[in-house]
Order: C-alpha cells, then sequence, then structure tokens
C-alpha cells in the first residue's frame, strides 16, 4: 500500500535510503542538514535492514569512510552542507579516480566561507565543474520538492551503480527543511555479498586464490597509463552525457520566452511564470533534473523560437555560463540572482524578467 | 586595577549571543580579566577561535580577534603567533572543534611547543548544531545522533593534551571564577602551548553534565585542587589525601587505616616524567576526584626558541657570514 507522509526535505532522504536498501550513511553534523542524521539515528535501521549509521569525526572522515565501504561494492551515502562539502573534494576526487560508486548529499547554504546557514545555489560550479583536481565528473541531481529528495535517492545509487560513479544531490536548505507530502517509495533488499560479487567483480570482497587481485586506486604513475584512464574516464562520461540527461519543460510548447532555474528557485520561477502567463506574456520553464550531464540539447531545441532567456539562480551568476554555451549566442541570455542566503520572491523574479527582457522589445 | 586596566577594556560592544545561563559568558569573564590582570594592551592581543559556539567568543573581546575554519584554528593560531611572536595569541575551541575535526591540528601545535594558549571549552556535546554527541561524550550519552545512547569511548582532553608532548595542562569548572583566572594566568605566564580544558555546562543540549563534580553541595569532595609544592589533600573537611600504591594512585581517608598526611603526594607540576601527571589528568569521578588546577607545566624550549637555538648553532659553524659570502657560496664562475 501506498505511503504517504508529511516530511521535512533532509527527513524524506534519511527515509528513502532506508527503504532503497542503503547500506551505510556516514556523516557529521552541520546546518543545515543534520536532520538527515539524526532521522536515521532514530530510526536505527541497524535493528531493521542492517544498514550502518555512523556519526564520523570531520566530513574529511564522512568521504573517506564511503571510499571504504562504495570500494567494498556496498551502497553507501554521506550528506553535508556546503562548507562540509569543500572538505570532501579530495576524497572525490580519488573517488571519481578509482571509480568507485557512492551518493553525496549537498543542502548547499550560503558561502563563501563560514557564510550563513540560509540557502543557496551557490555550489553549482563546484559541483558540475569538478570541485577537486584532474578531470574528472560527478553525475549532479537537482531535487525541486520533497517528492524528488525521496525519490533521487534510489535513482542516484542506480546511476552511481551503473556508472561506477559518484553521484551527488544537489538540494539547498530551503528543500531541505521546508515540509511537503512524500509517496515514499517501497522496502528494497540490501544486495547480499553474493550478489555484490556476481555483478561489481572490482569490488574488495576477499581474493580466492585463483581470483585476481581487485586493487583499488586512483594511481597510475606512468603518463601512457594515466592518458589512458582518464579516457576510460572520458568514455564513460560521454555515456553519461548521452543517456542519462534529465530535464523538466512546462509551457515550453508555444513558449517565446523561457526561464531556466533549477531546485528551488524553479519552484519559485514556476510561480513567476504563471503570472507571466496571466499578463499574457508566452514564457515556460526549463528545469535541468541533472546538472551534470547538462541539458544542452534540450535548450538548443527550443532556441528558434525564443526571444529571450532569464536565468533564476540563488547566486551570483554560474549556471547561466551553461546555458550561453548551449544558446550559442543565438539569444538574449539574462541571469537574475540572490545572493549569499536570500531567496528571491516570485515577484522580483517577475520583475527581473520585466526589467531585463520585456521592456527593451517594446 | 594597579596597571590601570579593568576587564571591561577588553569587552567589545558587541551583544552577547551565547543562550542566557551558559557557561561561556563566564569563561569570557575570566578571560577579560585575566587579561586586565595581566595588563597587555588590547592591540597586543589575538584570539582565535574555530567553529562552534564558543568560538563566537572573539567578537565579543575588544583585541584582535580571527573567527575562522572548523577545527582549523590550531593552525591559523600558530600561523598568526609564527608570524608575529611578539602578540599573545589565544586559541578558543571547543570539545567537537577541537577533538573532532581538529584533533589532527590540535595534537601537532602542541607537539611544535608554538607559544599559544588554547582554552578548550568541554561540554561535550555539540550545541551549535543542536545536540549531537561529541568526542568527549560519556559513552551511553542519549543525543539526537545517538538516541540509544553512544557506543563510542570519549577522548579525555588531557590525555591527549599530554600524549601529543604537552607540557601545560591545566582544568577548570566555567562556575570557579577564581580556578578559571588562576590557570588562565599560569597559561599565559607558560611559554609553549598551553592547553586549559574548562569544564562548561551547555545550559540547553546537555544541561547538567558536569554537575556531579560542579555543584556546591559536592564539589570539594569530588575534586582535587592540585597546587605545585602542596599536598593532594582535598574533601570538604581536607581529610582525604592521593596516595601512589605500586603505580597507581588511590584515594585514602587521613587518620583512617593508618594514613596520615605525610603519606600523602605533594603536586610538583614541573615534573618532566608524565607517568603521574596522566594519573592525575585521567582520575574521574567517582573512583577518583577530578583534577582541577595547574596538572602540568614543564619549561621546554617552544617552537620559536628552537629555531633560534638552530640559526645561533647554523651561524657558528658555517663559513658563510654575509651576503656576499652566500654568493659565492656554490658553483661560481667569473665572466672576463
Amino acid at each position: 500500500m501506498e505511503e504517504v507522509r508529511l516530511m521535512k526535505g533532509n527527513e524524506a532522504i534519511a527515509e528513502a535510503a532506508i527503504r532503497c536498501g542503503c547500506d551505510g550513511y556516514f556523516g557529521y553534523p552541520i546546518t543545515p542538514q543534520s536532520e538527515v542524521m539524526e532521522w536515521l539515528m532514530q530510526e536505527k535501521p541497524w535493528d531493521t535492514t542492517g544498514m550502518v549509521v555512523l556519526q564520523a569525526e570531520s566530513e574529511v572522515a564522512s568521504i573517506n569512510m564511503l571510499y571504504g565501504g562504495g570500494g567494498c561494492g556496498k551502497r553507501v551515502m554521506t550528506s553535508s552542507s556546503s562548507p562540509g562539502i569543500s572538505l570532501m573534494q579530495e576524497g572525490i576526487s580519488y573517488i571519481a579516480g578509482a571509480q568507485i560508486p557512492c551518493l553525496i548529499v549537498n543542502v548547499m547554504r550560503g558561502g563563501p566561507g563560514l557564510g550563513t546557514i540560509q540557502p543557496s545555489q551557490a555550489d553549482y560550479a563546484q559541483t558540475v565543474k569538478g570541485g577537486g583536481h584532474g578531470d574528472y565528473k560527478v553525475i549532479a541531481l537537482a531535487p525541486a520538492s520533497v517528492q524528488e529528495m525521496a525519490d533521487f535517492v534510489d535513482l542516484a545509487f542506480t546511476l552511481a551503480f551503473k556508472y561506477r560513479n559518484p553521484v551527488m544531490i544537489l538540494s539547498d536548505g530551503l528543500i531541505g527543511q521546508m515540509m511537503e507530502k512524500v509517496r515514499l517509495p517501497a522496502y528494497k533488499k540490501r544486495m547480499s555479498n553474493a550478489a555484490i560479487k556476481e555483478n561489481f567483480p572490482w569490488a574488495t570482497l576477499g581474493k580466492k586464490e585463483k581470483e585476481e587481485q581487485a586493487i583499488i586506486t586512483s594511481l597510475h604513475l606512468l603518463a601512457e597509463e594515466q592518458e589512458n584512464h582518464n579516457h576510460v574516464l572520458q568514455r564513460k562520461y560521454r555515456q553519461i552525457e548521452a543517456t542519462e540527461t534529465r530535464c523538466e519543460l512546462l509551457q515550453t510548447h508555444d513558449a517565446e520566452y523561457l526561464l531556466i532555474a533549477f531546485g528551488s528557485a524553479a519552484r519559485i520561477c514556476q510561480n513567476a511564470m504563471h503570472t507571466l502567463r496571466d499578463e499574457g506574456i508566452k514564457v515556460g520553464l526549463l528545469r535541468p533534473i541533472t546538472l551534470y550531464p547538462f541539458p544542452y540539447e534540450e535548450i538548443k531545441k527550443l532556441i528558434p523560437a525564443i526571444k529571450g532567456i532569464l536565468v533564476a539562480e540563488l547566486n551570483a551568476g554560474q549556471m547561466v555560463e551553461d546555458v550561453k554555451l548551449a544558446v550559442e549566442g543565438r539569444t538574449k541570455v539574462e541571469h537574475f540572482g540572490r545572493l549569499g542566503g536570500m531567496v528571491f520572491s516570485p515577484a522580483e523574479v517577475h520583475q527581473a524578467f520585466s526589467t531585463k527582457l520585456l521592456e527593451e522589445h517594446v | 586595577m594597579a596597571n590601570g586596566y579593568n576587564f571591561k577594556d577588553f569587552k567589545s560592544n558587541q551583544n552577547v549571543r551565547w543562550c542566557p545561563g551558559c557557561g561561556d559568558h563566564a569563561i569570557l569573564r575570566m578571560l577579560q580579566s585575566t587579561l586586565a590582570d595581566i595588563g597587555r594592551p588590547q592591540e597586543e592581543v589575538v584570539v582565535v577561535s574555530g567553529i562552534g559556539c564558543s568560538s563566537r567568543l572573539p567578537y565579543y573581546m575588544n583585541t584582535y580577534g580571527f573567527h575562522t575554519i572548523h577545527g582549523r584554528a590550531p593552525a591559523i593560531a600558530s600561523g598568526v603567533k609564527t608570524a608575529r611572536p611578539d602578540l599573545m595569541v589565544w586559541q578558543i575551541s571547543g570539545d567537537g572543534d577541537a577533538l573532532a575535526i581538529g584533533g589532527n591540528h590540535f595534537i601537532h601545535a602542541i607537539r611544535r611547543n608554538i607559544d599559544i594558549n588554547i582554552i578548550l571549552f568541554n561540554n561535550q556535546i555539540y550545541g551549535l548544531t543542536k545536540g549531537q554527541y561529541s568526542p568527549t561524550s560519556r559513552k551511553g550519552t542519549v543525543s539526537k545522533s545517538s538516541p540509544f545512547g553512544t557506543v563510542e569511548v570519549p577522548f579525555r582532553p588531557g590525555e591527549l593534551a599530554l600524549g601529543a608532548r604537552g607540557q601545560f595542562f591545566a582544568r577548570t569548572i566555567d562556575t570557579d571564577l577564581e580556578l578559571s583566572k588562576e590557570v588562565f594566568k599560569a597559561a599565559a605566564d607558560h611559554k609553549g602551548t598551553s592547553v586549559i580544558e574548562v569544564l562548561q555546562n551547555c545550559v540547553i543540549y546537555n544541561d547538567k553534565t558536569h554537575i556531579a563534580i560542579t555543584d556546591k553541595e559536592h564539589k570539594e569532595d569530588r575534586t582535587l585542587h592540585l597546587e605545585h609544592g602542596k599536598k593532594m589533600i582535598f574533601g570538604k573537611n581536607r581529610d582525604k589525601g592521593l596516595i601512589r600504591v605500586g603505580f597507581d594512585v588511590k584515594v585514602v581517608d587521613l587518620g583512617k587505616g593508618g594514613f596520615t598526611e605525610r603519606d600523602v603526594l605533594v603536586h610538583n607540576a614541573h615534573e618532566k616524567d608524565t607517568s603521574l601527571h596522566i594519573d592525575l589528568v585521567n582520575m574521574e569521578y567517582p573512583e577518583f576526584p577530578v583534577a582541577m588546577g595547574v596538572i602540568r607545566s614543564v619549561q621546554e624550549p617552544t617552537y620559536d626558541e628552537n629555531v633560534q637555538l638552530q640559526m645561533d648553532a647554523v651561524h657558528q659553524t658555517t663559513g658563510i657570514k654575509s651576503f656576499d659570502d652566500l654568493v659565492h657560496s656554490g658553483n661560481t664562475w667569473a665572466v672576463d
């Protein structure tokens, strides 16, 4: 029977993790996402599904526990907020290099530095352009509702294991803290060691005499070897880009203008879009669900009919660069943002849209 | 004050934003008061903190301040002290900041013996993130992240500091103003890294965590105020003492079982050997009284002094005495 509950976004992530057969959660308290670990500790899944929940001594420890647990072929995850995610970048780079699947949840807050505990989307560039060193990519899912917070957990693990790659759910303090109705996913069994062994020969499961060693490393000292390894990664990224790009289109069928926004900003833009539509302006909303891979092609397809695009983000202009790459100068692209933990209202988006895109055309 | 300073001279104009009843208020006041007694001008004092409730302290000091990165304050304080050895550097940390995420920097600052004073506010909980257990939470502590009690063994800050080759460790209680001032003063006088553990009460998320030893009724029977050169005697009636039996320390009732004051250990804070000091920092109620005051204060060369000693030694033995000597010390040749 379908189970519906009123939950915070952070709680929905935690509950979904238990239900989708997550093997381990490792985290460190930080506002505005501490409820993820608190929910898990309160539900004590070690008694029900056998899931491990551990409070680490730092985010550096958490991400490296993922490296170890993921290396064993287990479904492991962590969650944090911006400053903590910055700390994890070293581990993420190594995990991407070693091709270990894992899930990292970033409930973003305003920065830089310690910043504020209020919501922000200023970690877009860090997430999709590679926050750590080296040529690597992290698949990034951007939920725009508490429902998606729950739904994306299983999706993230599926993608992580399909591509042996870290996946990030890039949320923010707004969705993490707000309460909405959630249809909870059904329970899924955790994978047995035997099944892991059968499906993931790379995983650390103990070597028998005649088996090949499974060494997990991101080190290839010879440049030729490292280049080959990089080509393997790049081929994988091209495949991800070709098959896993996701976005939501709202009222774009007859649109002359586009709003492009992700996550919580898209929810606010949706409201602004309705007001603009009521005023007779044909505006649609494109919401990237995967930030990497980015929906360049979907934007390109819409461009011939579009007079102007407003990219609205809770940052100083990060995703707008990717929109410009998609548009290639063929239509006007403007940016509107609030910074450092301030959240724009639908009215502000409406105002920015009118000023930046409409007034000059009058 | 004889030197013209008053604690108010070290108060900033900011509103203190700790909860009413928080132990931090008293610690702040005692630090301001100690600095007034010491009489260093405000511009010669720097207070560096990491992240946590206690780390808001620099805002409330009318001195230079850094509010920095979670766990990294010892590294930043080390940077300040090595860049400006003439400044007096205080580092403020909580148990989560110093011992969880910052454990690495904490032990290495101590090992280097850089002349900084670390005040460790130990309330055995993460207060700022609203109540998760910390590395000093007692085993079994029920918190938001351990609703069924923790299973982890806590750090003992004193044991960790001494294990990191710390030469100064003192302990006080937030509500014991006199003792706090005494140990802050001693830490300031000590050259090298000083660690002061303050048993601090978080009135919201871990209220009364130290109450068994800090309440007025029992404090004298359950704590031992150590003073260099004095006998380790404690109790309301000064009728209990600490003795050595083999390798162990033991509490005895004076006048009973043939034990008298003569058998009681004398505190030597300057003893280089750490064995008794480790026993003292590890004493926990109810088996032992909890040791207060300056437990260890041993003068060893600081990082600065060691660098100076090395430079002096090199100056004496090297043939390079000037810049010209240096330029001509390697492979040089004349161009005709």
